[in-house]
């Protein structure tokens, strides 16, 4: 087959109305990151891959387009911005008051399995708020999520909270080796309770039926004020306690600003534990089967590049940005008409009068 | 209103026999017309009737809010997706089964072992996970004549009660696992319809387990 007529599997042309949507999206976006005062930083498309497998743990590592340089040194296309941001803080910005607030607007790539249907090159937004501890920082980036989701109309947004400790409390409670531990994982994220119960009889004989049953409960669960209340009244371990008064609170300040109806606590989220060290958050919009963006506190992070210094963002993929913008209120980009010029024959008098309609900023057409 | 993904076939009536023991039901002259798509006579479900294969993606992509497909489907899918309830219907195994010469055979452990499949993602796991090298060969249905025409040495199936491989010369040699239905819901439907989604499960439970 031709190379004319074939591209690889995963990469995406764009022209037309969809290149003036997705710069529309991706402006509004920038827009209300540096409203909320972060400064855009461009990084390079390519690092080392030792980079990306310190910053985001060897195992999603592996899932980069790695090549060598002309020295034989492993490069790779940059599979995230985080770890490039963080390097850069952590180095370059040693001396500069804190916190750093940073956002970007670039593609990524990464080689997912199995990965058919997916794209492996993707356009990512985001920002990183850097050297602030919970919960201040945390409902900064919350709350600038939910303006940007605001700013382009998807106004039915809801947004799920969780937080790591909640997961490995309950796993550091009950003993739980590697292998389990990742079972474990697993049917609290697929919201198998049967699986679950059962899963605990064998593995957690210690646990009464009673706290079993009230903890797969627990784990199907996403909700308001309620959810809270169930959790406090399950979870006995200390960490997965704290965990939780550090949501409530959070939600309780959200709640004050009247923003609690778009979002919701969901204990049955064990997803990004290797790298999230606090808050994790999950966005949804109607229209979209899975999320589109998220994010949260990741305070080793920064460690990996130089000193320890807590650290929380999000990233949102363009694409699911997008999806939604057309999906809920068919946006119609305009490619306004502008002015036409006949050439006539006469070079000089058309080119003159287009030049003095764009000294006007006017949108001209040489025909 | 949800929108219900069902694999048509075997695992259907067992399906809309369990949702009408939940109160979900769907009128008999509807079911027995040759639309695609019926509501429920209470109108909070619409449901779809697509290949078995199929209800995982339907599912992910959102374009369905829940499903109910085989847990075999999904282990070969690998759909990206919640699995709140086993259904308990359509009980079956999978199993690796061959022609009675090979049942005792150990696996030459430097020679690719082929296996015909309509479960390649599962068949591979299976045998990579012993370490045994495998070739797959994908067939939508009798693969019982796989060894039999020689065309590979064993195969993964799903076996119900295992008369159709008796008949046919052929044993059940391991059991990966064992499938039975499930309902999967779609991770953003989750969130953004929790108390219909809700609903649902527990009404599903409480026909399962009437309380």
């Amino acid at each position: 087959m031709s190379s004319l007529t074939k591209i690889p599997a995963g990469v995406q042309y764009f022209f037309d109305d969809e290149v003036r949507l997705r710069r529309h999206v991706e402006r509004q976006a920038m827009e209300v990151f540096a409203g909320w005062s972060y400064n855009e930083i461009i990084v390079p498309m390519f690092d080392y891959h030792d980079l990306f497998a310190r910053g985001m743990g060897a195992e999603r590592a592996e899932r980069t387009y790695r090549f060598t340089d002309r020295d034989g040194a492993l490069l790779a296309l940059r599979p995230e911005m985080t770890s490039l941001v963080a390097r850069t803080v952590a180095t370059r910005f040693v001396h500069r008051e804190r916190p750093i607030r940073l956002c970007y607007s670039g593609e990524v790539f990464r080689y997912d399995e199995p990965t058919e249907r997916a794209a492996r090159e993707f356009h990512q937004l985001g920002i990183e708020q850097i050297g602030q501890p919970s919960p201040t920082a945390d409902i900064e980036v919350l709350l600038i999520a939910a303006e940007m989701l605001g700013s382009l109309g998807l106004n039915d947004f809801r947004i799920t909270l969780s937080h790591v400790d909640f997961f490995n409390g309950v796993a550091k409670a009950l003993e739980m080796n590697e292998n389990n531990r990742a079972q474990l994982r697993e049917l609290i994220d697929r919201r198998n309770s049967v699986a679950l119960d059962e899963f605990l009889q064998t593995n957690a004989p210690s646990m009464t039926e009673e706290r079993r049953r009230a903890f797969c409960q627990l784990t199907q669960i996403a909700g308001k004020g309620e959810a809270i209340t169930k959790a406090r009244g399950t979870l006995r371990n200390e960490t997965s306690r704290t965990a939780i008064e550090q949501l409530a609170s959070i939600y309780e300040t959200l709640n004050e600003l009247e923003m609690a109806d778009h979002f919701d606590i969901d204990f049955g989220d064990a997803g990004g534990i290797e790298y999230y060290t606090g808050l994790t958050f999950k966005v949804y919009v109607p229209g979209c089967g899975n999320e589109i963006g998220g994010g949260g506190r990741y305070d080793n992070l920064i460690s990996n590049f130089g000193k320890s210094e807590p650290a929380v963002g999000f990233s949102f993929a363009l694409d699911g940005l997008v999806n939604a913008v057309i999906r809920n209120q068919n946006f119609q980009p305009t490619d306004e008409a502008g002015q036409t010029i006949n050439l006539d024959g006469n070079l000089v008098q058309a080119f003159r009068q287009a030049r003095k309609l764009r000294s006007q900023q006017t949108k001209v057409k040489i025909q | 209103m949800l929108t219900i993904a069902l694999a048509k076939g075997r695992l259907q009536e067992d399906a809309l026999a369990l949702f009408a023991k939940a109160g979900i039901v769907v009128a008999e002259e509807e079911l027995n017309s040759r639309k695609l798509a019926v509501l429920s006579a209470d109108q909070r479900f619409k449901f779809v009737f697509v290949k078995p294969g199929d209800v995982p993606t339907y599912v992910e992509y959102g374009v369905a809010d829940a499903g109910v497909c085989g847990r075999d489907v999904l282990l070969e899918a690998k759909a990206d997706v919640h699995e709140p309830l086993d259904l308990k219907l359509g009980y079956c195994k999978i199993a690796v089964a061959g022609r009675k010469e090979v049942v005792g055979q150990d696996y030459n452990l430097l020679a690719t072992v082929r296996v015909a499949t309509k479960y390649p993602n599962i068949a591979t796991e299976y045998f990579h996970r012993k370490g045994i090298p495998i070739e797959t060969v994908y067939l939508s249905g009798s693969v019982e004549l796989a060894p039999i025409l020689g065309l590979s040495d064993r195969i993964v199936d799903l076996v119900e009660t295992g008369r159709t491989l008796r008949e046919n010369g052929l044993e059940v040699i391991d059991v990966i696992t064992e499938t039975t239905a499930r309902l999967i819901v779609n991770r953003a439907s989750f969130h953004l319809k929790r108390d219909a989604v809700s609903k649902l499960i527990s009404e599903l439970a409480e026909a399962l387990n009437p309380s």
